[in-house]
């Protein structure tokens, strides 16, 4: 009678679901809202905001168990489940039809992101320790390109969608709401979030341009 | 299968509510059922019925009894049925409900969860179980469901897109399988069953297109196994439903309800009046039925209503514009009450017509609707109960041994006329029984169809297979979807609502003709895969064959019973006076003459010159008639 | 417009009827364009039904009639659902007067063609297998006890799930649903999941809940839903689908926790 349990594919599924949410989706927000103290500038960003984090007891365990594994699963079983699905936004175009394709649309878009950003900045990091000391002026230097900065709000708000748009799936996938006057409800909810999200995640990237010390190398 | 208890073959045609019925009765008795279907089953027409099914169950405090249900179930057929098969049904009928609610019917409730009741035509006490407004659709979902499980389980196989063509009988005469046809690969094939339940339902689209029925309600199935030998009774007898929205394609049911509830009847008093009707002032309009009949005025019973419309249309043309169409009105009522006393069928109108009721009179005529008539069945008296010997081979068997049938195609129920809400009852219960008739008769069966030799199979195969290249192979210049429409014109005008001897004659040479017809066909298409004209060109040949039947029926009973009615005949009931009085008295006695000579069954035989007729007596062991319909 | 009567006028107008045709299953599907006269009040069905008399293309080909299904014309049947001007629905129901012209008819997508507008829904049927959408009955016969009694609350919800009539118009627009994912990753579609919510609301048909939420558990099951929710827009019978696979999710994760840590 566990034929649930037997059967991979429901824990499978519901497991992409939840790692999506926790960890990834609570790190997404926490690492926007960390960010978002670049407007403190250099000083305070490079000291109390990168520097704590790597003074953590068992960082790369962290690192390796609550960010990396989970977000390869996630993106890597997404993978597989796109293949598994034809979006056709024009033939329907009801919002949440449109939703199912950006949501797929945007994950695969987020994989070619993160490769960019991870490598160019954790990855990077651990060959070029200057990179590390000086995060906030890597960083800086980077956003100052228009294209470079482009990109990050791009993939910004790809992942703020992602999560948000998400966060309102999972909340039927889980059962948490059930009624269209629910599920409705509730997606407002996960946009008002999502917003919220977007905009403390753009503030974080201004911050590195206008924060004091901005256009010098602090 | 050798005459064993259990593992016999049974082959049963049709997927509505009695092909089910009986696949489920017949499966609980430990045989293998292959059901055959025109199409994808649960698709059946038992879908359509909206109204409801009679089960005397007896929770709204008014005392009702099967006893009651009984007599108006033989008093609405007008004494026209045997009545030992009318007290089983009626009796079974609270059993079945609970059937169907374990099966997960969902049956509408009252605020206490039980089985809600509505009152329904022609009885006074409230008798009916319904399913918000799809009942039919709830109980053949409940009976598919079941039959998709034995499906699972192996003993039940089905076989989709075959239309039957024909019973293979063996040199004794006894039906040993059935030739049918694959509607995709065109396939002919002979299949062995040690018996065949026929369940294949009305036959309306002998009107089409005036007719509630769906595209499959042809009868050719009915008409073919009539054409090989098995007799069919009361053919004369189809129930017009008043009061049909019109439409291009068919003709949809407007239940009484909109009557009952205040919608009025009416006709512009000018037929050439163009205007919109809403436009058209009181004075110029004609409410024949409150005319005509002051007292019931749009209240009045079915066929009464049926006839008074088609008097004003085609006798005194005042059809709206000339055509074959009167106006139900609701405009006048208020809104809020028309919308949640008659919501479902407001949207049906809205759906289809593409207009709204509560603004626009909706348009309608009568339509072909139910067939009483059907295939003679057979039944053994229960001379303990007076009822039907439960378990007995003989009920529900054709007059061909090894063939049965059940639901809408027999003719065992409803006499003259049905009452409403007892066609769901009678599909499903005449279905059951079937089933276990059929088992009964395989435990009694010496030899299974694996004894039949194969040449009978072959030969009808064959001759099957000789039909349909003839066919394939026509060059003429007949288009059967034309003739199919043309059948129905003749046979909504010349055996309809109203009939006469003189216009009956002409429709019975006019049908000879239209089959004459058939030599001469177009097919239209020679593609030999799932070719559409192929399949519909039997099935109006057949059904002009059936048509005849039922003309021919209607020419030999010269008197008004029930839905059959010929004015030249007809015996009226004096209006001002009541039993005792002595022009009351005379009339009663006229009627009791009337019924002495006609209260019988009409039989058809096939013969080479067409239907050969000869008539039954009716058991009335129940209920003598004594007392004419009275509905004042 | 006002001065037009609505009724009784003679076929005067005529439609322009773009078909997607295909003589079987595995030939190459092409387009004809036929100009059909509309009378008042016709529908898909009823052009398709004249067309069968008469199939001369516009430019005046004497054609096969084009084959096509449908049956009840009243929407409870479930057989004409195809593709009108793109989208799934029931062509009875399909007043000429409402759509667009050119009318562009189109087979049910997903479903593997028979011919012309007629396709297998097979798939369907054999999901509906698979989720065990039927109540365990012991047999037939009357037991001479009712079933337990149900609200006219719970009623009212679970009557509008007994509506579906397997048209498969949800499953057509399911971008999760269709053959061309393989056979052992198919979908079952909206359609049976809503049965699953109904067989599992019954009184006596909630002992085999677990079973059937575990059928919906597998492969193919509820968690391949990607809550595009066009099923609950297409739906001619405004079944609330979606609702059902929220309410299935609430089960499923129940008894996912149940599997886990008991009682099973």
């Amino acid at each position: 009678m566990s034929s649930s349990i037997e059967n991979s594919h429901f824990l499978l599924r519901r497991l992409h679901s939840l790692l999506g949410l926790v960890p990834i989706g609570a790190f997404l927000v926490f690492h926007l809202w960390e960010n978002s103290q670049s407007r403190f500038g250099a000083a305070h960003y490079n000291d109390e905001v990168v520097g704590a984090l790597q003074g953590l007891n068992y960082l790369l365990v962290f690192e390796l168990f609550l960010i990396a594994l989970p977000l390869l699963f996630h993106a890597g079983y997404g993978l597989v489940i796109l293949r598994h699905g034809r979006a056709e936004p024009r033939r329907y175009g009801y919002l949440r039809n449109r939703l199912y394709w950006l949501q797929r649309l945007s994950g695969v878009g987020l994989i070619l992101f993160l490769l960019l950003h991870v490598g160019l900045t954790r990855i990077a990091g651990l060959f070029d320790p200057a990179i590390s000391a000086d995060l906030f002026g890597h960083m800086q230097r980077a956003l100052m390109q228009p294209p470079v900065f482009g990109l990050y709000l791009v993939g910004l708000l790809l992942a703020v969608f992602h999560l948000a748009n998400g966060l309102a799936t999972a909340a039927i996938v889980w059962g948490l709401t059930t009624s269209a006057e629910a599920q409705r409800r509730f997606g407002w909810v996960c946009a008002g979030f999502g917003l919220l999200l977007a905009a403390m995640g753009v503030h974080g990237l201004l911050g590195f341009l206008i924060a004091p010390g901005a256009g010098g190398g602090a | 299968m050798s005459g064993g208890q259990q593992g016999g073959q049974v082959i049963v045609i049709g997927g509505g509510l009695g092909g089910l019925w009986a696949t489920l009765a017949i499966a609980a008795a430990g045989h293998r059922v292959t059901l055959f279907s025109l199409f994808e089953v649960m698709r059946s027409h038992s879908a359509c019925a909206q109204g409801g099914i009679n089960a005397v169950l007896d929770t709204k405090g008014q005392h009702d009894s099967v006893r009651q249900h009984i007599v108006d179930t033989i008093k609405g057929g007008s004494y026209l049925a045997n009545q030992p098969p009318i007290q089983s049904m009626c009796e079974d009928a609270p059993g079945l409900i609970r059937t169907f609610e374990r099966m997960g019917v969902t049956f509408s409730r009252t605020p206490e969860g039980l089985l809600d009741l509505r009152l329904f035509g022609g009885v006074k006490n409230k008798r009916t179980c319904f399913a918000g407004a799809s009942t039919g659709q709830q109980l053949l979902y409940g009976v598919d469901q079941q039959v998709r499980r034995l499906e699972t389980e192996g003993q039940v196989a089905k076989q989709e897109w075959w239309e039957f063509l024909s019973i293979v009988r063996d040199a004794d005469g006894v039906c040993r399988g059935i030739v049918a046809l694959d509607l995709r690969s065109l396939e002919v094939r002979a299949f062995r069953a040690d018996a065949v339940v026929l369940a294949t339902g009305g036959l309306g689209q002998i009107y089409a297109p005036k007719t509630t029925c769906s595209t499959n309600s042809t009868g050719a199935a009915a008409s073919r196994v009539y054409q090989q030998g098995a007799r069919f009774a009361n053919a004369e007898f189809f129930q017009f439903h008043p009061t049909a929205m019109l439409g291009e394609d068919k003709t949809r049911l407007m239940t009484e309800a909109a009557r009952g509830e205040g919608g009025r009847v009416w006709v512009p008093k000018d037929p050439a009046d163009r205007r919109e009707p809403t436009r058209i002032p009181e004075a110029e309009r004609f409410y024949f039925l409150e005319e005509w009949y002051p007292s019931y005025g749009n209240t009045v019973p079915r066929d009464i209503a049926s006839r008074a419309i088609w008097k004003v249309t085609r006798e005194l043309g005042l059809g709206i514009g000339g055509g074959d169409r009167v106006y139900l009105d609701l405009t006048h009522l208020e809104r809020g009450f028309v919308s949640t006393r008659l919501g479902a069928i407001l949207s049906i109108y809205r759906k289809f017509a593409g207009q709204d009721p509560l603004t626009t009179p909706m348009e309608i005529f009568p339509a072909a609707h139910y067939a009483m008539g059907g295939l003679w069945v057979d039944y053994e008296k229960d001379p303990a109960t007076g009822g039907m010997r439960r378990g007995s081979p003989r009920n529900h068997a054709t007059s061909i041994p090894g063939l049965y049938a059940c639901g809408e195609c027999d003719y065992a129920y409803h006499g003259a006329n049905r009452l409403g809400a007892n066609s769901l009852l009678s599909a499903s219960y005449s279905g059951r029984v079937a089933g276990e008739a059929v088992a009964s008769y395989l435990s009694g069966l010496e030899r299974g169809a694996e004894a039949a030799p194969a040449a009978v199979f072959d030969a009808e195969q064959g001759r099957q297979a000789e039909i349909n290249q003839r066919l394939m192979r026509s060059d003429g210049d007949q288009n059967p979807f034309r003739l199919h429409r043309e059948l129905g014109e003749l046979m909504t005008t010349k055996v309809g609502v109203i009939r006469d001897n003189a216009g009956l004659d002409e429709a019975i040479a006019e049908l000879q003709a239209l089959e004459q017809r058939f030599e001469r066909l177009d097919l239209a298409e020679s593609s030999a895969w799932a070719n559409q004209s192929l399949a519909h060109a039997r099935q109006v040949l057949d059904m002009v064959r059936l048509a005849q039947v039922m003309a021919v029926s209607a020419r030999a009973r010269d008197e008004c019973r029930g839905a059959h009615f010929k004015p030249a005949f007809d015996i009226k009931m004096p209006e001002d006076s009541f039993p005792g009085e002595p022009a009351f008295e005379a009339y009663r006695e006229r009627w009791k003459a009337n019924n002495a000579e006609w209260l019988k069954t009409t039989v058809a035989d096939h013969g080479p010159d067409g239907p050969r007729i000869h008539f039954e007596p009716v058991d009335l062991g129940l209920l003598a008639p004594e007392q004419p319909r009275d509905y004042r | 417009m006002q001065a037009q009567t609505p009724s009784d006028s003679p076929a005067c107008e005529t439609v322009e009827l773009q078909i997607r045709r295909q003589h079987g299953p595995t030939s190459r599907p092409y387009w004809q364009t036929f100009a059909c006269p509309v009378r008042p009040g016709a529908n898909v069905v009823s052009l398709l039904m004249d067309l069968r008399e008469h199939c001369v293309t516009q430019d005046g080909t004497r054609v096969d009639p084009v084959a096509f299904e449908h049956n009840c014309m009243e929407e409870v049947c479930g057989a004409c659902a195809m593709l009108i001007n793109g989208s799934p629905r029931p062509a009875c129901s399909a007043l000429i007067a409402e759509l667009e012209a050119p009318i562009r008819l189109e087979p049910l997508p997903k479903f593997p063609v028979v011919r012309d507008l007629m396709v297998d829904r097979a798939a369907l049927f054999a999901h509906l297998k698979q989720v065990k959408a039927w109540i365990k009955l012991d047999g037939p016969w009357d037991v001479h006890e009712r079933a337990p009694r149900v609200s006219p609350k719970e009623w009212q919800a679970n009557y509008l799930y007994s509506r579906c009539m397997s048209c498969g118009c949800c499953m057509a627009a399911c971008p999760q649903f269709g053959p061309q994912f393989g056979p052992e990753a198919t979908f079952v579609g909206p359609a049976p999941l809503a049965q699953v919510r109904l067989m599992n609301a019954h009184p006596t048909g909630r002992y085999d809940k677990a079973e059937r939420l575990h059928a919906i558990m597998a492969d193919g099951g509820l968690s391949d839903c990607g809550n595009a929710q066009n099923c609950v827009r297409v739906c001619p019978k405004a079944i609330p689908l979606t609702t059902a696979i929220g309410e299935l999710g609430r089960e499923t994760t129940l008894q996912a926790f149940k599997d886990l840590f008991g009682p099973h």
